[in-house]
């Protein structure tokens, strides 16, 4: 069940905050959040390059901007692989050995925590609780949930993502 | 009434206020370090905390308010034990470098640790690292001191309005960092180095200069760049600026209030200015720009002329000072007695003193007989104060720089203030910041944030808009019956029939031009900032006339800019040729003979010439000697006149003295050239924008044979038979409150005294002439100049390649001076482009090409890169005025320019230039 | 007892309009439109509604504040940030039960003659977003939001706002600044946002499980509504189970259920047959709980009273084999990643903590640290600007106090003994 969530119902005359969304707040500025995941979508990465976008286009100061996005952990600081793995390791999850499930995909897929593989396929960045703690241990590939992951399904789960 | 206790004071207090200001007001001290009392509130760091009754929770006294009945307490163990433990925390991860830090003996954190902190640490872990940053050419960051106050980023948000840097991050990775991380790409005003309570944020030209124990002196004086005047502290070590602060930095006063006497007590001991808060409100209340922090280098610049020099077989050799005033004084006692006094001429100069500009005006009157004399002030500011002053009495234009923060509804018109006069720009953006709306004629890229209501007339159709502006403000609001003569001409300006094609001249809407007005007719404090594009146009003063008519119309006050530092103080010392000292009219009688009698001398009765009179009557030959004291007239005037080549002796003319520090392009054709002294080597007073006089100080030693302007023309004086017999400015101002009514009864130590304000003058004003002395012809007439604002565009799009030349200006650049500072030159961009909108780029023309600017009258050309930009305006090219760094001025560019009938300023703008591919 | 917070969300249509309406949806706001708005709030207050984010704050009085002031537009804002560790309970209201959130926001609105509302949903439940989403456009459709609700004349209209990944937006404060695109960190209080809140004007914060009891509050009214649970803080509440359990999972219990009675009845005792070491009982902000004290009621009022607080309910079940100081260690490094870096004692002291806990933690511990540890977090208690700062003092305050034992251990033997 792959879905794209943050397609946003973007009007083609604004690249980052459609006028649907603008529509729902008092002050453009209220649009940075999402219009940060939109410019991450389109330029891969919030760049320097990325983030004078946005900010020309809600007339956000860009120094505001980028202390905006270097605030909040979901933002892409740099280029990130294919897939992106975040998973938890928060004490419910390290309790189900979570840690161990680090090792394992750095082991298989030549990843660290924090980084991408050679090959671009993954990016692994360690959550804090991703509210799955009853199905722990947990993470989500891109937009999709997968929980109760066990030393071995958790291989089986990132071959699908190519 | 409120009344709280805090450590068992009671203090009564009319509105709530934080318990910070209510234990100051109790003469109880608590340590702060993120709040600073120009700032919003934060309540970040901790240190403030303190017991309040009832409460189980401590609460930050810098930004919790007292309510009735509150008991505070601010002194405990337990209170002594948090920031003890506050303090600690800081310390975690700072590098504890003090002996390296330039902030040591001023920073905030080591005066706070050494009194309330632990005496030793119980960190043993690693350290969070940040190396220093030092890729911006003047502000280096140590991010590892940061102690994430954020008062630099409320400084650059909230206060200068630039928000260049933000804190990145969270948690104890947090940083200040300008976008880039590296580069600051700002505004350069160094406010955040003014606020920050430790060493993370440094000064790079001052950087490991000094230290601040170390220091020889800490001069309070005024800013020579522009017209706001600033108040500074200059401090000095052997002789030589190291760092320019702000005459209330904060970091000096908040510790000197938080610790009592001590290490900040001495850094204040020689300045004499109070630091009061309505001090602080009434000047540029602790904020500096660019030019005024950074700019000052050039006091310590080995190209300074450092010796007398007269020009012997065609070039300059150094001499003594005895026979370069001895050749200047024989060769002008020559001229004068050959050809006469109208022989001569004198230009004068906005960044000299008063007193320099008094004794000035007083020699080329008294002792060369002509009243010959004019500045660079013609270009703009000069014409327009007289015919504002005109049209609604004296004193017009002299209001005070804050009260425009307070104003609700402010029009800015002809330039961008936050270019012209940075620090007045700053109170346009707080009363923007308070709600103010903004309207803006003219380029003010500035204010852009302050969401500026712009309106976008096609090139200059600017006297258009105002007229029809004006026509519907008239239709709106009473007439007060103040200025009856005024009126009169009001009247008649609405009666004339409404303009219908307005809208298809200016291209803007009649709907836009009733709003406007309407926002402008239900202002409840209004103002009118006006900037020099406005003036300098071939109906200059019609413009100005409408904006007189709206501010009068709308009880506004006006505000001229003027980007010199002392262009009012040149004006009211009588450096005019139709005005005597105080502004009295040479043609009044009684006024010469009384400027006579005090000052022993006697004045021609006639007029003189203004600037380009005098230019062009010395290109004929009727002018055969000039005297130029601090001013590079080859470089910033057209129409100057030429000699064979560049650098080279003016063929007509016999004499051309200049005065001068550096050598400059002027200095190069003149026949003896006389070192003077800089601004920090001198003294005397300027005269602000506001009218406000202030007193320079004399900060270091002068290392050349330089002497004070006012002396070396009063040896001259004295050489050619009449004894001015001063001994200092004091000396001179005696004289000049005596002449001068506007400066009746000012006592040099008062304005010593720096609080001591003259504005408005203690004289009368005088009432309005208008009708009087400028055309009296009926608005008629006023139409008609207006018609013709330098032609029509239309016949020179034709042309193609035919192009109107806009100057750039830059918020780095301020002629000469600024020029020979290295940190002002880092900061400007180093390749000067020239801009122009896509659509008018001609066949070859691309972006990034190598241009050919040419202008059909002049023999010089520039070549330059082009950047396409859409916001120039079709048919015109900007190209930055500041170009003399690359050896040639933008302005020679510039000939045979039209000039306003009424202000005499020359029509800058309209000069047409040709661009071609290279 | 029924469920209602998570009624029928086994069956797959559990998060679709019709079936919503089919069980009874959006009547309680046909009820609720026609009452006077103050009327509704003295019911919130009579039925003694608490708030169900955390603090526990009476509902009914936060409301009372905001209705009185005379700024408009009020906006209400749902606080779905959902971020405190071991809590995963509004998560199964958002994704199978996101009609029971709206019609409750719109019972609240129309007390709060509030226009504008925003759901403020973490970043990191993208599936809830959809879900949100889309019945938000339903409820449109049939006009339960919009210009003029079910007909009424009122007017709600309502947003999903997605964050993007900090804990500290969980404050209602920072949750504001985070709404107006701002970096979230909390502001000064007073003023608080029922004055001064999003874009300066009355703001209303409530928890997603606190506004979903409006549904059931109004049906039922407040006599009987308190009568469920506790009666010093009633009606039903969401407890999320993980951990050392043989049955995880969300459950919707009266408020009160006592602890022992969650793990061992509705949750199946410990996993695998083991031994009980220690309960966090309502998110690892809250004091941890030894094995021997949790015989006690989870509700606002009585878990301070032994020793620990309800927080969002959210219970973490260790067994015998977990290392208190590795947990510890890891919830410190949760709070040293989201402290928002606004005030000294969090921003710098966190960090050390997690230094000298992760020194223990791989046996290079001193004696003294232990000592240390304490003094730190004696520091930062009820010194920061927010209460993040309190969380992450009380964390290590109370694994010292219940395990300094394993501390010690940890220290002489020069490593973990698990
Ligand atoms: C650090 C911190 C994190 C919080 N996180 C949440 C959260 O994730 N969800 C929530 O509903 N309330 C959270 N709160 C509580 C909110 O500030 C606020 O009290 C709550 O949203 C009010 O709603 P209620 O009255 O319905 O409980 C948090 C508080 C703090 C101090
Ligand atoms: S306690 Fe301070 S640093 Fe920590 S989250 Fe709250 S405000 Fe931010
Ligand atoms: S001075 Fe009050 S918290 Fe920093």
């Amino acid at each position: 069940m792959k879905k794209e969530v943050m397609q946003n119902d973007l009007d083609n005359k604004s690249l980052f905050s459609p006028v649907s969304l603008r529509k729902r707040y008092p002050t453009l500025q209220a649009t940075l959040l999402p219009a940060l995941y939109e410019a991450q979508k389109r330029f891969e990465w919030l760049s320097l390059e990325a983030l004078e976008a946005v900010s020309k286009e809600l007339d956000v100061p860009k120094a505001t901007v980028r202390g905006v996005a270097t605030f909040y952990s979901m933002y892409k600081k740099h280029p990130m692989g294919r897939h992106l793995i975040q998973l938890c390791t928060n004490i419910s999850c390290m309790l189900f050995g979570a840690e161990r499930l680090v090792d394992i995909i750095k082991k298989h897929y030549g990843v660290e925590a924090g980084k991408t593989s050679d090959d671009g396929r993954f990016s692994l960045v360690i959550m804090e609780c991703i509210g799955a703690c009853g199905t722990a241990p947990a993470m989500l590939v891109n937009t999709d949930f997968h929980e109760n992951l066990t030393e071995e399904n958790i291989i089986k789960i990132l071959d699908e993502y190519k | 009434m409120i009344k709280v206790t805090i450590n068992g004071k009671e203090i009564e207090l009319e509105q709530p206020e934080t318990i910070l200001k209510a234990a100051r007001k109790a003469g109880i001290k608590i340590p702060t370090l993120c709040h600073h009392d120009w700032l919003k509130m934060y309540g970040g760091c901790r240190l403030c905390l303190v017991e309040i009754e009832k409460m189980p929770r401590l609460q930050p006294a810098c930004s919790f308010l007292v309510s009735d009945g509150m008991v505070v307490t601010t002194e405990s163990e337990q209170i002594s034990a948090v920031r003890r433990g506050v303090l600690e925390f800081i310390l975690i991860n700072h590098p504890l470098d003090c002996p390296f830090c330039d902030k040591a003996g001023e920073c905030e954190l080591q005066d706070a640790v050494y009194i309330y902190g632990p005496s030793s640490g119980r960190f043993k872990e690693q350290k969070i690292k940040h190396p220093e940053n030092n890729t911006d050419p003047l502000l280096a960051r140590n991010m590892e001191r940061c102690i994430a106050c954020t008062r630099c980023v409320r400084m650059c948000e909230d206060v200068q309005g630039a928000y260049a840097i933000a804190m990145t991050n969270r948690g104890d990775r947090t940083l200040m960092e300008p976008f880039s991380g590296n580069r600051f790409d700002c505004e350069y005003c160094g406010n955040c180095l003014t606020v920050c309570p430790v060493g993370s944020i440094l000064s790079r030209p001052s950087k490991s200069s000094y230290r601040p124990w170390q220091m020889d002196a800490n001069i309070a004086t005024v800013c020579s760049y522009c017209g706001v005047g600033c108040l500074l502290n200059l401090q000095v070590r052997d002789e030589s600026i190291k760092k320019v602060i702000p005459v209330e930095d904060a970091a000096l006063r908040s510790s000197f209030e938080r610790f009592g006497p001590g290490v900040a007590e001495k850094n204040t001991e020689k300045n004499l200015y109070e630091n009061s808060v309505e001090n602080r409100k009434s000047l540029n209340r602790g904020l500096l720009c660019a030019l005024g922090r950074f700019g000052h280098e050039y006091v310590d610049s080995r190209e300074r002329l450092t010796s007398p020099m007269v020009r012997k077989n065609g070039k300059l050799v150094e001499t003594s000072w005895d026979e370069a005033l001895d050749f200047v004084a024989l060769k002008l006692n020559e001229i004068k007695n050959s050809s006469g006094g109208s022989a001569l001429a004198g230009i004068a100069s906005p960044r000299c003193t008063n007193e320099d500009n008094y004794i000035f005006q007083k020699f080329m009157r008294g002792v060369l007989g002509t009243n010959n004399i004019d500045s660079t002030a013609r270009l703009g500011f000069a014409g327009a104060q007289a015919y504002l002053e005109n049209l609604m009495g004296q004193g017009i234009t002299a209001n005070p720089i804050s009260d425009l923060e307070d104003a609700d509804v402010i029009f800015v018109v002809g330039g961008d203030p936050t270019i012209a006069t940075p620090v007045l720009g700053l109170n346009i953006r707080a009363a923007a910041a308070k709600g103010a709306k903004i309207i803006t004629l003219g380029r003010a890229a500035g204010l852009g944030r302050s969401k500026p209501k712009e309106i976008t007339a096609n090139l200059f159709t600017e006297n258009k808009v105002l007229e029809r502006l004006l026509a519907l403000l008239f239709s709106k609001k009473e007439m007060t019956g103040e200025l009856p003569a005024f009126e009169e001409k009001l009247k008649a300006a609405a009666a004339a029939p409404p303009a219908e094609k307005t809208t298809e001249v200016t291209g803007v809407t009649e709907a836009e031009m009733a709003e406007i007005s309407e926002i402008v007719a239900s202002a409840e404090s209004f103002a009118v900032v006006i900037g020099s594009d406005i003036v300098q146009r071939a109906a200059g003063h019609c413009g100005l006339f409408c904006l007189a008519g709206i501010s009068y119309l709308a009880s506004g006050r006006i505000f001229l800019l003027s980007d010199r530092p002392n262009e009012q103080g040149l004006i009211d010392m009588g450096c005019l040729p139709d005005r005597l000292p105080g502004g009295q009219s040479l043609a009044i009688d009684g006024f010469r003979k009384k400027y006579e009698e005090i000052s022993g001398l006697t004045a021609p009765p006639d007029k003189g010439l203004t600037l380009f009179p005098m230019l062009k009557a010395i290109s004929e030959g009727e002018i055969k000697g000039l005297y130029v004291m601090g001013e590079n007239p080859a470089l910033n005037l057209p129409n100057w006149p030429a000699g064979d080549t560049r650098k080279s002796k003016i063929k007509s003319l016999e004499l051309l003295v200049v005065q001068d520090i550096f050598p400059t392009e002027t200095s190069a054709m003149a026949d003896v050239v006389l070192p003077a002294l800089s601004w920090a080597e001198r003294e005397g007073t300027y005269t602000n924008l506001e009218h406000r006089i202030q007193v320079l100080r004399r900060a270091v030693k002068n290392m050349t044979y330089g002497r004070d302007d006012w002396r070396i023309i009063a040896e001259i004086s004295s050489r050619m038979g009449t004894a001015m017999k001063f001994s200092s400015p004091a000396d001179i101002m005696a004289e000049i409150v005596r002449v001068s009514p506007v400066h009746r009864d000012l006592r040099y130590p008062d304005i010593e005294k720096g609080t001591m304000l003259c504005r408005p003058y203690k004289g009368q004003p005088s009432k309005s002439q208008a009708g009087g002395v400028v055309h009296g012809e009926g608005f008629k007439d006023l139409i008609k100049t207006c018609d013709r604002p330098g032609g029509s565009l239309d016949d020179k799009k034709s042309m193609h390649r035919d192009f109107v030349l806009l100057l750039e200006r830059s918020l780095f650049y301020s002629g000469v001076t600024s020029r020979k500072t290295p940190a002002l030159s880092r900061i400007r961009p180093d390749a000067a482009v020239l801009r122009m909108h896509p659509e008018d780029a001609a066949p070859g023309l691309v972006e990034g090409g190598r241009v050919r600017v040419s202008s059909p009258s002049s023999e010089e050309t520039l070549e330059l890169e082009t950047v396409f930009d859409s916001s120039v305006p079709r048919g015109a090219v900007k190209i930055p005025e500041y170009l003399e760094d690359l050896g040639v001025g933008a302005l020679s560019l510039i000939t045979n320019l039209p000039v306003d009938p009424v202000t005499k300023a020359p029509a800058f703008e309209e000069c047409r230039v040709t661009v071609e591919a290279v | 007892m029924n469920k209602t917070l998570l009624a029928n969300i086994d069956d797959p249509r559990s998060a679709d309009l019709d079936f919503y309406e089919q069980n009874g949806g959006y009547e309680s706001l046909r009820k609720a439109l026609p009452m006077d708005p103050g009327v509704i709030i003295e019911n919130v207050k009579n039925a003694n509604l608490r708030g169900r984010g955390g603090a526990g704050f009476p509902t009914g009085m936060k409301w009372t504040f905001a209705s009185g002031d005379p700024k408009f537009p009020k906006y209400l804002v749902c606080n779905a940030d959902e971020g405190e560790p071991g809590t995963f309970k509004d998560r199964p209201i958002l994704e199978k039960n996101p009609h029971i959130l709206i019609e409750g926001m719109a019972i609240s609105a129309h007390a709060l003659k509030s226009d504008y509302g925003y759901i403020y949903l973490r970043g990191e439940y993208p599936d809830a977003r959809v879900i949100l989403e889309q019945a938000i456009d339903q409820a449109y459709e049939k006009k339960y939001l919009g210009d003029n609700v079910m007909g009424s004349g009122k007017k709600f209209h309502l947003s999903v706002h997605v964050g993007a990944g900090a804990y500290i937006c969980g404050e209602e404060t920072a949750l504001i600044e985070s709404l107006e695109g701002k970096k979230g960190q909390p502001r000064l209080k007073p003023p608080f946002p029922v004055s001064v809140g999003a874009w300066g004007l009355p703001t209303i914060v409530n928890n997603v499980e606190t506004l979903s009891n409006l549904p059931l509050l109004i049906r039922i009214g407040p006599e009987q509504y308190a009568a469920i649970g506790s009666p010093e803080c009633p009606g039903p509440k969401l407890y999320s189970v993980s951990g050392h359990v043989e049955r995880p999972g969300v459950l919707e219990l009266p408020m009160g259920t006592s602890l022992k009675e969650i793990i061992y009845e509705h949750c199946g005792g410990i996993k695998g047959g083991k031994t009980l070491k220690a309960v966090i009982p309502g998110g690892i902000s809250t004091p941890v709980l030894p094995h021997d004290k949790i015989d006690c009621p989870m509700d606002f009022v009585n878990m301070p009273k032994h020793g620990s607080m309800l927080g969002s309910g959210a219970v973490i079940v260790m067994d015998e084999s977990v290392c208190m100081v590795k947990v510890c260690l890891r919830a410190i490094k949760f709070f040293e990643h989201e402290s928002c870096g606004k005030c000294t004692p969090c921003k710098d002291g966190t960090g050390w903590l997690r230094r000298i806990l992760a020194r223990i933690e791989q046996g290079e511990g001193h004696k003294d640290d232990i000592d240390l540890l304490v003094s730190i977090a004696g520091n930062i208690a009820g010194k920061t600007f927010c209460p993040l700062g309190d969380g992450t003092a009380s964390v290590v305050q109370n694994f010292v106090k219940h395990f300094r034992a394993e501390f010690e251990s940890h220290i002489t033997g020069r490593g973990c003994p698990f």
